[in-house]
């Protein structure tokens, strides 16, 4: 009975380092911004003044944070779409017998982009977009659809989209990536035993592939999703919001309260909604997936 | 075992000790020197070395004395300023514009009152143009030395101003006419780079200024009593709107940085531009003698003064948690010299607020023109982007680009800034 007592006494010892770690940088800044959120207050003046939950109250009032919800959502959506759908169809293509031994040359120029610093991705692709001497453009002119020519980041109706778009390109290459991990690690006899009985390929994507990444899947998803709602240094590089407030996303909203509006207590509010949202995700996502009873 | 551990553990402390001392030892004769840690917005390569000369300048001059310098660029300045002021390391003196921007500082008790020194050296107060100083106080109190005075202009390529015929316009009638005139000869009457909205708001600037009483304007602009009820600012954006579906802006404005356009003007590829005066030097050596320039033409039917200018002076604020308050004033007097400007407006070609500093010998020819508006002109227009509340401010900044691209009317939009002026009312104290 005392062993087992002074072997739970070490075993507590050997996890307070990261247990102290946890509660001073994840959990203790949480609440504290659960605190900040109930006061007026900017962070060059002294003192703070308490409001309860005005800025609750303004938050559901304002038509910012809903443009906001809606750019995060899209986000979520597309990215889904194209980095786990698409990401997972490369994958499958990239392993398929016929092109395997081009592998690495395209895994290596699908990861390139990830790998590329967000501020150089979000200047490039400024000019990539740019109506006068951008890429997109000069394209659209040189096979003579002019008309779908488009001022891309400058018009409030395409600009989130042209952002999404550049989050695409950037990350659907290491999604890729994960998803020939995962697939690498599938026995070679399941499709052997499928080709032999006569499945298509479509089929034994659907029937071999599919359940054995399912994990993989789930991860990938939780990734995207999450990101989706965190996502703030792409918006700030080529729009930060604009025009007006039509790519305004809740990490753009929160960075603008706290430093150009100065209402720290508004941006700690949107800091306690994003965490909250982020949080239902990922419960919903462990419940629907079981996460890690299949894992190995 | 645990004479292992302990050695290792001396090994881990004796590196951490000569890691931190190799750095304080460096610099070892500067101990008992005081240290004045000293904030700008000018990395720039063609701007950053004057400050260094200065600082370099200074030092030898007060051996007792250490300048820590540092540069922020325009842009994320204004973040970095707040979150600075906010913790212990907060810089002696320290880049701010007037106004508005200033005043938030004020009111929190983060900027020194630094009318004493003024007073005490009546020949330093006087040096300065007394509009430049203006902008920068609160309550009669001064709180702020400029270090530039600058003003907004429209600059015009006179290779194509004289092959269509036209004058620089006074009035803004004759303005839309020379506007009309090049937009029906085939050219780009007006460039504008509107990604960053501020390019857009210094048109705002200068039109809420002529079309609205000062009185009531000035009223609006203090967060205490802002109310924007005044029909003249729906005229003023109406006017900004009008330049735009008549055609006169080039296309795409919100998708081009002021950078570019700027680029593209000096190409030739637009008449009009609206600069300030910081930039003629650009534009001098971009066109080389080949422009003009007018100030924002007056409006018949205004309210407000026709003969302002819009402009301010940009310079330094001095922090209230300094120790050293005496040496800080003792290298703005420094920086303010008569022999400082001149160097600045000859080395730089910026506009100084020093009396005579700024003139046809040292200057540009146009800067000194330009510097001579000002000192004529009744009164600025400060950049409304500055000169209210930041979030009345950040009404108008975001607005201003669906204004431009049609999407909200000047009626919609000061809805919202109505709305926030009121907001900021209850929350300013």
């Amino acid at each position: 009975m005392k062993e087992t007592y002074q072997n739970g006494r070490t075993a507590f010892l050997f996890i307070l380092p990261a247990l102290l770690l946890i509660l001073f940088i994840v959990f203790l800044p949480i609440v504290l911004n659960l605190y900040n959120s109930f006061f007026r207050w900017n962070s060059f003046e002294a003192g703070k003044t308490f409001v309860g939950f005005e800025y609750y109250v303004r938050l559901f009032k304002d038509p910012v944070f809903f443009t906001a919800l809606k750019n995060n959502s899209l986000y979520a959506i597309i990215s889904l779409i194209c980095q786990v759908g698409g990401g997972m169809i490369i994958a499958a293509i990239l392993e398929d017998k016929l092109i395997r031994r081009f592998q690495p040359f395209f895994r290596t120029v699908f990861f390139i982009p990830s790998v590329i610093s967000i501020a150089v991705v979000g200047l490039m692709w400024q000019l990539i977009y740019n109506p006068e001497i951008g890429l997109v453009n000069g394209v659209l002119n040189a096979i003579g659809q002019s008309e779908w020519a488009h001022s891309w980041l400058g018009d409030s109706k395409t600009a989130i989209y042209a952002v999404v778009a550049v989050s695409q390109w950037q990350y659907t290459g290491y999604m890729t990536m994960l998803f020939l991990i995962a697939m690498q690690k599938i026995p070679m006899e399941y499709y052997e035993a499928a080709m032999i009985d006569g499945a298509s390929k479509i089929n034994s994507f659907f029937h071999i592939t599919l359940p054995q990444i399912k994990e993989m899947i789930l991860v990938g998803s939780v990734i995207t999703v999450i990101g989706a709602f965190k996502v703030f240094d792409e918006v700030y590089v080529m729009t930060f919001g604009g025009p007006g407030r039509s790519t305004e996303v809740l990490g753009t909203m929160l960075y603008r309260s706290a430093f150009r509006n100065d209402e720290m207590g508004y941006a700690s509010t949107i800091g306690t909604i994003i965490f909250i949202i982020t949080l239902i995700l990922s419960l919903i996502q462990m419940k629907l997936g079981k996460s890690g009873q299949e894992v190995e | 075992m645990r004479t292992k551990i302990l050695v290792v553990l001396l090994l881990m402390l004796a590196l951490v000790i000569t890691g931190c001392s190799s750095s304080t030892s460096s610099n070892q004769d500067d101990s008992d020197k005081i240290v004045l840690k000293f904030l700008h917005k000018w990395p720039q390569p063609q701007y950053a070395p004057y400050f260094e000369e200065v600082v370099k300048e200074f030092e030898s001059q007060n051996p007792g004395i250490k300048i820590k310098m540092e540069a922020i660029a325009d842009e994320p300045i204004k973040d970095k300023l707040r979150v600075i002021l906010g913790g212990s390391e907060v810089p002696d003196i320290m880049f701010s514009w007037s106004g508005e921007f200033a005043r938030k500082f004020v009111r929190a008790d983060a900027a020194l009152d630094l009318t004493p020194y003024l007073e005490e050296d009546a020949a330093w107060k006087n040096s300065f143009i007394p509009a430049s100083l203006q902008p920068f106080s609160s309550d009669g109190k001064n709180y702020g030395i400029p270090l530039r005075f600058n003003g907004k202009f429209f600059v015009y390529n006179k290779e194509i101003f004289d092959k269509h015929g036209l004058q620089a316009p006074k009035t803004w009638d004759e303005f839309l006419v020379v506007l009309d005139t090049l937009k029906e000869e085939g050219e780009t009457p007006l460039m504008l780079g509107n990604e960053s909205p501020w390019a857009a708001i210094h048109y705002l600037t200068g039109l809420n200024q002529k079309m609205v009483n000062q009185e009531v304007r000035m009223n609006d602009y203090n967060p205490r009593s802002g109310e924007f009820t005044d029909s003249g600012y729906v005229k003023a954006m109406e006017m900004l709107a009008e330049l735009n579906e008549k055609g006169y802006f080039m296309d795409n404005v919100n998708s081009s940085s002021h950078d570019m356009v700027k680029q593209m003007f000096f190409a030739g590829k637009g008449a009009i531009f609206y600069v300030e005066l910081e930039e003629f030097q650009d534009v001098e050596n971009a066109l080389k003698g080949n422009w003009g320039f007018f100030p924002m033409p007056s409006i018949a039917d205004g309210n407000g003064s026709q003969k302002y200018i819009t402009g301010a002076p940009d310079g330094f604020i001095v922090s209230s948690k300094t120790k050293h308050p005496k040496e800080a004033v003792e290298f703005l007097k420094f920086l303010t010299s008569k022999e400082n400007s001149l160097k600045l407006v000859k080395d730089i070609g910026w506009p100084s607020p020093i009396e005579g500093a700024t003139n046809p010998d040292t200057a540009l020819k146009q800067v000194a023109e330009g510097v001579d508006y000002m000192k004529e002109a009744e009164g600025m227009a400060e950049w409304l982007d500055t000169d209210v509340h930041a979030k009345v401010a950040d009404v108008y900044l975001s607005n201003i680009q669906l204004l431009l691209d049609g999407s909200k009317s000047p009626e919609e939009i000061i809805k919202e800034v109505q709305a926030v002026a009121k907001q900021v009312q209850n929350e300013v104290e």
